[in-house]
């Protein structure tokens, strides 16, 4: 028991919830209206979405590789929903389900160029981005879709838990222990982990990495596409411009929650709980500096010192992890 | 006698010189307007912008790395160039001295961060790009500077002769001087070998911090010039300036053949790439086309280049290992 405790205290997700306690008292005490119903209602809808774009991202860099069309494809996707609810007609259900298998699709061909050119998803992603995205303003003509079925839209305007919660906090809570039974208890999601942690060995234990790859790439796809519904589902429309040009605007948080939630950049580990957390934080964070009423100019500029600081915090704690270890 | 060496057809820029070629000849072909006074000079105006960035992009590549910073430095840049000159009442001169070392230390940053960390330069530089945009947006709060004195406007509309700007002048030296340090100097080679393999390249003695601070640090300076350029093109300073960069800065270099896990760029080839992207774009505009067709074309050139490249290598290592089973057989 007593040697458990450093152990336990180094990790993370540890030192992220602690982070994550702190930011709220220092936020309640030092800001008026943080604790309030309606800020802790609008922080959920935030929250639930930027979880969803770390775990979008979070399984791509498992396998090493990163992916920068995640935004433009959470649009496309997204924009692809709108498209069949309002002018085609399709109810809801399926619409959904036809725009998830459309983030899938997406992300496939992202994991399958990258796996059949050899080429660092990095570039790959690159490419795929801007065709995403210029493809996608093409057919809308940039137009949005306004009159979705209100029953989707009114979902997420949704107050549940006396008002304080949006239920789309609830659907990425639901991922999130989704992703860890998948990626803890099932084959597959073992199987991916191998990919990605030591591609030699996992192909000569009879692994097809290349394979494991492309699932990883459509598993983000459909993440991507999971939270850009969620997005048009709180905005009421789908808006070619609601993850920025390019869908630029998912980047920063997309990196942000899994490389503060410990997730190794370098592939073959994830952290479903820490991304979680680190998106928690990151929310926390950009929310609290609104009410202090920094100038919301300067947010991006304070969000960019956190990413710094998360990887140098990082990188120390791996640095006495490892110290600690050769001492005992 | 060879009147026509083979050997050009192994270099990078043969294919892509050709394409240069064709593509001018088929659209000048179809629309003659291609190639009048005007078209020429607003595409050599896109070339000189273009050639900026994608050098300061190639030299990040040439060490293996990716510099995502290059647009927000040269943001950052282009507005404090106009800012102290129209706000503290800088002169020309040391307003741009101030840019080029903005853009210098924004370099250093990232260079030292990534290279004392041993964090990858993706990472660094996606924190630096929001630090440096942030501080853009920061200090003029999206607003536009406009006063922009007029000999530097005169110098952003001037033509030497014909349809040539003067604008041209600077990246056409950036050029050549790149051409020379990548193929004639020991730091030019360094960073080829340290891009190439980190590990063989530390063994022959080559200080990882040298090359990786150096190389950072003209990408930074190049952002600052390309930004400053922009400003004399448009006459303003928008805090918008560099947004769009990411996509072509990696398109020019990736046309030309240049190797992303480092250790190959070509300064030539890279050049093309940036012609051809700007024929194209500029194709584009002249048959009326959707101007989102061309970020979808850029993005589906960069994946058929990849594809090539990739063909191409693999062709090279099947060449070599039927010349290392012959010369084992003899």
């Amino acid at each position: 028991m007593f040697k458990r405790l450093p152990n336990f205290a180094v990790t993370n997700q540890f030192g992220l919830f602690l982070l994550v306690i702190f930011f709220v008292l220092f936020f309640s005490f030092f800001t008026d209206g943080f604790s309030s119903r309606f800020n802790l209602f609008a922080l959920s809808r935030v929250v639930a979405i930027d979880i969803m774009i770390g775990l979008a991202m979070m399984v791509v860099i498992l396998t090493g590789g990163l992916n920068l069309s995640l935004g433009a494809l959470g649009v496309s996707a997204a924009m692809f929903g709108g498209w069949l609810m309002e002018t085609v007609g399709i109810p809801i259900i399926p619409a959904m389900l036809l725009t998830l298998a459309m983030g899938g699709f997406l992300g496939w061909i992202n994991g399958y160029v990258t796996v059949k050119t050899g080429v660092h998803s990095f570039i790959v992603t690159l490419a795929t981005m801007s065709i995403y995205f210029g493809m996608m303003t093409l057919f809308t003509e940039a137009e949005a879709f306004r009159k979705l079925p209100e029953t989707f839209t009114d979902f997420g305007s949704l107050k549940i838990f006396n008002k304080y919660v949006s239920p789309l906090l609830l659907v990425s809570i639901f991922f999130v222990f989704l992703l860890f039974y998948f990626f803890k208890f099932t084959d597959l999601g073992r199987k991916l982990i191998a990919a990605g942690a030591n591609p030699d060995a996992a192909e000569l234990s009879g692994i097809s990495v290349g394979q494991m790859f492309i699932y990883c790439h459509i598993l983000s796809g459909l993440l991507a596409a999971v939270a850009a519904l969620m997005l048009t589902s709180r905005i009421g429309a789908a808006i070619p411009s609601m993850a920025g040009n390019l869908g630029f605007d998912w980047l920063l948080p997309a990196f942000l929650a899994p490389v503060l939630g410990g997730t190794l950049l370098s592939g073959g580990k994830v952290t479903v709980f820490g991304t979680m957390l680190g998106a928690i934080l990151v929310t926390l964070i950009t929310n609290g500096l609104y009410l202090i009423e920094i100038g919301e100019f300067w947010i991006r500029f304070f969000l960019g010192i956190i990413l710094l600081l998360a990887v140098l915090l990082d990188k120390a704690r791996e640095f006495f992890a490892q110290k600690s270890n050769v001492l005992s | 006698m060879n009147f026509f060496p083979q050997e050009y057809f192994k270099k990078d820029w043969f294919g892509l010189l050709i394409v240069v070629l064709m593509s001018g000849v088929i659209i000048s072909f179809f629309k003659p307007a291609f190639l009048s006074s005007f078209n020429l000079y607003v595409l050599m105006l896109s070339v000189s912008l273009w050639l900026v960035v994608a050098m300061s992009q190639m030299i990040i590549i040439a060490i293996g790395q990716m510099n995502l910073s290059v647009g927000a430095i040269g943001g950052l840049v282009a507005i404090s160039f106009t800012g102290l000159m129209e706000v503290h009442g800088f002169s020309i001169p040391y307003a741009i001295l101030t840019g080029l070392l903005i853009g210098l230390f924004c370099g250093f940053i990232n260079g030292f961060l990534t290279v004392k960390t041993g964090i990858s330069a993706f990472i660094i530089t996606l924190a630096t790009l929001y630090i440096f945009k942030g501080m853009n947006l920061g200090i003029t709060e999206a607003q536009p500077f406009y006063q922009i004195p007029e000999s530097i406007k005169n110098f952003g509309n001037a033509k030497i002769i014909g349809p040539v700007p003067y604008l041209i002048i600077i990246p056409i030296i950036i050029t050549v001087m790149m051409w020379l340090l990548m193929n004639k100097t020991q730091s030019g080679r360094n960073m080829l070998a340290y891009g190439n393999s980190v590990q063989s390249s530390e063994l022959m003695g080559i200080s990882p911090t040298k090359v990786v601070i150096t190389a950072h640090v003209i990408s930074g300076f190049l952002a600052a010039i390309g930004g400053m350029l922009v400003v004399c093109r448009l006459q303003l300073g928008t805090p918008n300036i560099g947004d769009s960069w990411l996509l072509p800065s990696f398109a020019a270099p990736v046309i030309g053949g240049a190797v992303l896990a480092g250790g190959k760029v070509d300064v030539i080839a890279t050049t093309l790439g940036v012609i051809i992207v700007a024929i194209i774009s500029q194709a584009l505009v002249i048959f009326k086309i959707d101007p989102f067709f061309v970020q979808i074309l850029l993005g589906f050139m960069i994946l058929i280049a990849v594809f090539i490249n990739r063909y191409r290598e693999y062709k090279e290592e099947r060449r070599k290992k039927i010349f290392i089973y012959e010369a084992s057989h003899e």
